[in-house]
């Protein structure tokens, strides 16, 4: 008997070790390479873990954007390598990669593809090794506000919160609002970007409902909701709870405009789930799918190719924040002080969103997608380019 | 004259008055109950799904003594299985057998491989620690194999929404709890009412003695392994196609929310884990409509199991033998 448990507990052991292998494995980089002819970028997302399909999003458009850059030349003949490493969304993770990338990975500049909380965990540690790090969607407007080397590409949440309340009021003529959203760094701020601007455009907001990452029975909350006399809902979440608000509300037949944001743009993890119910909904994002840009259909082409299926917002922002620190490499230089300098001097980059700079304090001023779910794909709805509400404040 | 005119002025304003306070009022009223009858079917469904969870949990618990964490891991198999079944075959009963069967299988080879074994030679703790272990590796084998996208279970329930006066039932509200309810009574039946019950009540009040009465106590452990493991799939299907969606970490908040209701129940009684989903649904379904957010709502389940502690340490449904 006791052969038998030692057999079956070595064997259960070795396959931990095993999957435990696998699972770093994509964490370390390939150690000393010939220095001159490559340029090392870290980059981190939450590629495991309750997220990890973002994540996943992100770390394919890191490679897809890296691999493209080099087949066509690199950057002034250096290649590009990432050292990629999986914070499976948790801020302690977040903490210790960024000091191995500042300590001993060798690299000049960092992308972080992950969400507010580990990225706002790891920033102080770039800055104060003066490494410049690109926030690719991530909204928390602290982040940019870390110090000189801490870069915003997404769309700050108070600029996308207010785009929203823009939308709701003129596009779809809101009388009265009603607010469900995530209770974290990414719903709290949108909801103060929202309420913020609907303030000054006299549009009647109810107090926010909160709920939890993770949540899934939306029936009670949206049957207070019901009962409110909203008839916009603005609903700052992520793809999973998003889509199941939606299928609740039509399953309970609320007569609501669902209003959401950039968590709800994904078509793997939200369309496909919501299904037809999704259908009409309108959300404020970074990525306009219908754009006439080359860039962005070369991009939705090869990410189509390369991976089976459409890219997401998080996929095409982190897609840009590579090509805007090639951008920043190419004009400036490759230390990570010439590296700051280029990104904050990059004006009028068209990558696949249209970036019109970084302000004073770091934060990408570029303009607010508006898109709607029309027969089950996002489609455009319009474009939000007004300075007064895309400006993000600096405060 | 005058004075006569300003009285009735006063008569009507008054019956005016009255009557509209009185018309607001039962107009509140009737509101507000429907309301609270809205959010009791929210909270009886919420309850059910976490009850066809807790189920499995507490069966293994019951004759075993042993927290299965890995119970969840069951749950995501069986929805990873019976969505694989379902796109293949577009039967949904086919979905369902495929998931109880890969669950049983894993059900047996955990207890006789691992549970059994570890049970025997350690600390309880052991198997607490296994079971987090395993849940752990099914968890990223599922992420592995399957990639960390959803994937969505589109089954279209035959159910149109059920309106009973003011108050709305949804197909899926309805299938959830036909379903549940039609499980609860097979193991209901099953439990009392069989000679396996029989004998599985035996085993979990004293293996040893139930083994010097005859019992195959060892085929019983398996059965109820089995079974509970049959549970968590089922439930997991059915959540599944609730949401429409399957992932690698769906069975993270069932694995350590169904401790909270399995305890709340009195740890291995089936019926007390039935009424303990249903006791933390209907709280959850109330916090959400009156309160609002101010704790995470898995938190209330936990909440609830504080104060129950506290106010009847002895359990929810304290009868003697059934608490153990």
């Amino acid at each position: 008997m006791d052969e038998k448990i030692k057999k079956w507990l070595l064997l259960v052991s070795l396959f931990t070790i095993a999957l435990l292998m696998t699972a770093c494995g994509s964490g370390s980089g390939n150690g000393q390479s010939s220095a001159a002819k490559t340029i090392k970028i870290g980059f981190f997302a939450p590629e495991t873990g309750p997220e990890a399909a973002d994540g996943t999003s992100a770390y394919n458009a890191a490679k897809l954007a890296v691999e493209q850059i080099n087949a066509g030349g690199g950057i002034n003949g250096a290649k590009l390598e990432l050292v990629n490493y999986d914070d499976q969304l948790d801020t302690k993770q977040a903490v210790s990669i960024a000091q191995k990338l500042t300590t001993k990975d060798g690299v000049v500049a960092v992308v972080s593809g992950s969400y507010s909380g580990p990225t706002r965990a790891a920033a102080p540690i770039f800055q104060q090794a003066k490494m410049p790090m690109i926030s690719a969607y991530a909204v928390h407007p602290a982040i940019p506000r870390t110090g000189d080397y801490i870069f915003q590409l997404g769309l700050s949440g108070i600029v996308e919160g207010a785009a929203a309340a823009e939308v709701a009021k003129n596009e779809l003529h809101a009388k009265n609002v009603a607010i469900l959203a995530i209770d974290n760094d990414f719903g709290h701020t949108l909801v103060q970007g929202f309420t913020q601007r609907a303030g000054q455009i006299g549009l009647k907001v109810q107090e926010p409902n909160w709920f939890h990452f993770g949540d899934t029975e939306f029936t009670p909350v949206l049957t207070k909701i019901k009962n409110s006399g909203a008839d916009v809902l603005f609903m700052p979440a992520y793809a999973a709870e998003g889509s199941q608000i939606i299928r609740r509300i039509h399953d309970m037949g609320l007569k609501i405009q669902p209003l959401g944001t950039e968590g709800l743009d994904s078509t793997t993890q939200f369309l496909e789930v919501a299904g037809k119910d999704a259908n009409g909904l309108v959300i404020v994002t970074d990525f306009n799918r219908d754009s006439k840009e080359q860039v962005v259909k070369d991009f939705i082409k090869a990410y189509k190719e390369r991976y089976g299926h459409e890219p997401d917002m998080v996929a095409a922002s982190t897609y840009d924040a590579f090509y805007v620190l090639a951008e920043a490499v190419r004009k400036s230089g490759t230390t990570p002080d010439k590296i700051r300098e280029g990104i904050a001097s990059i004006k009028d980059f068209q990558a696949v969103s249209k970036i019109n700079g970084f302000d004073g304090i770091r934060q990408a001023n570029k303009p607010v997608a508006v898109q709607q779910v029309k027969d089950g794909t996002f489609r455009y709805f319009g474009e939000i380019t007004d300075p007064t509400i895309i400006t993000p404040p600096v405060n | 004259m005058s004075v006569r005119k300003r009285e009735f002025d006063l008569y009507v304003e008054g019956r005016y008055r009255s009557c509209t306070t009185g018309l607001a009022l039962s107009y509140s009223l009737g509101a507000e109950s429907t309301v609270f009858l809205q959010q009791m079917v929210n909270g009886i469904t919420i309850g059910s799904l976490y009850s066809l969870v807790a189920l499995g949990l507490t069966m293994v618990y019951g004759i075993m003594r042993v927290l299965d964490i890995a119970n969840a891991g069951a749950y995501t198999l069986g929805a990873y299985l019976g969505v694989l079944a379902y796109a293949r075959t577009h039967s949904i009963i086919i979905a369902l057998l495929a998931g109880a069967g890969g669950a049983a299988i894993t059900g047996y080879l955990f207890q006789r491989a691992i549970y059994t074994p570890i049970k025997k030679m350690a600390d309880p703790i052991v198997p607490l620690v296994a079971s987090i272990g395993l849940f752990i590796v099914m968890e990223d084998l599922f992420r592995l194999i399957a990639g960390p996208y959803t994937i969505t279970f589109p089954v279209h329930l035959p159910l149109n929404r059920l309106t009973l006066g003011p108050v709305v039932i949804t197909g899926t509200q309805a299938v959830i709890l036909l379903i549940s309810a039609f499980l609860f009574l097979l193991l209901w039946i099953l439990l009392n009412k069989t000679k396996i019950g029989l004998a599985w009540q035996a085993t979990a009040q004293d293996t040893e003695t139930a083994m010097a009465m005859g019992i195959n106590t060892r085929s019983v452990v398996a059965f109820a392994f089995i079974l509970g493991y049959i549970f968590a799939a089922l439930a997991g299907i059915l959540v599944a196609i609730h949401y429409n969606a399957v992932f690698p970490t769906m069975g993270d908040i069932p694995s350590y929310k169904m401790l909270a209701i399995v305890v709340l129940g009195g740890l291995g009684n089936p019926l007390g884990a039935v009424v303990a989903s249903i006791v933390v649904g209907l709280a959850e379904a109330f916090v959400a409509g009156y309160i609002g957010s101010f704790l995470p709502t898995d938190a209330i389940a936990f909440l609830a199991l504080i104060i129950l502690l506290l106010v009847r340490p002895q359990g929810l449904l304290a009868s003697g033998g059934e608490v153990r």
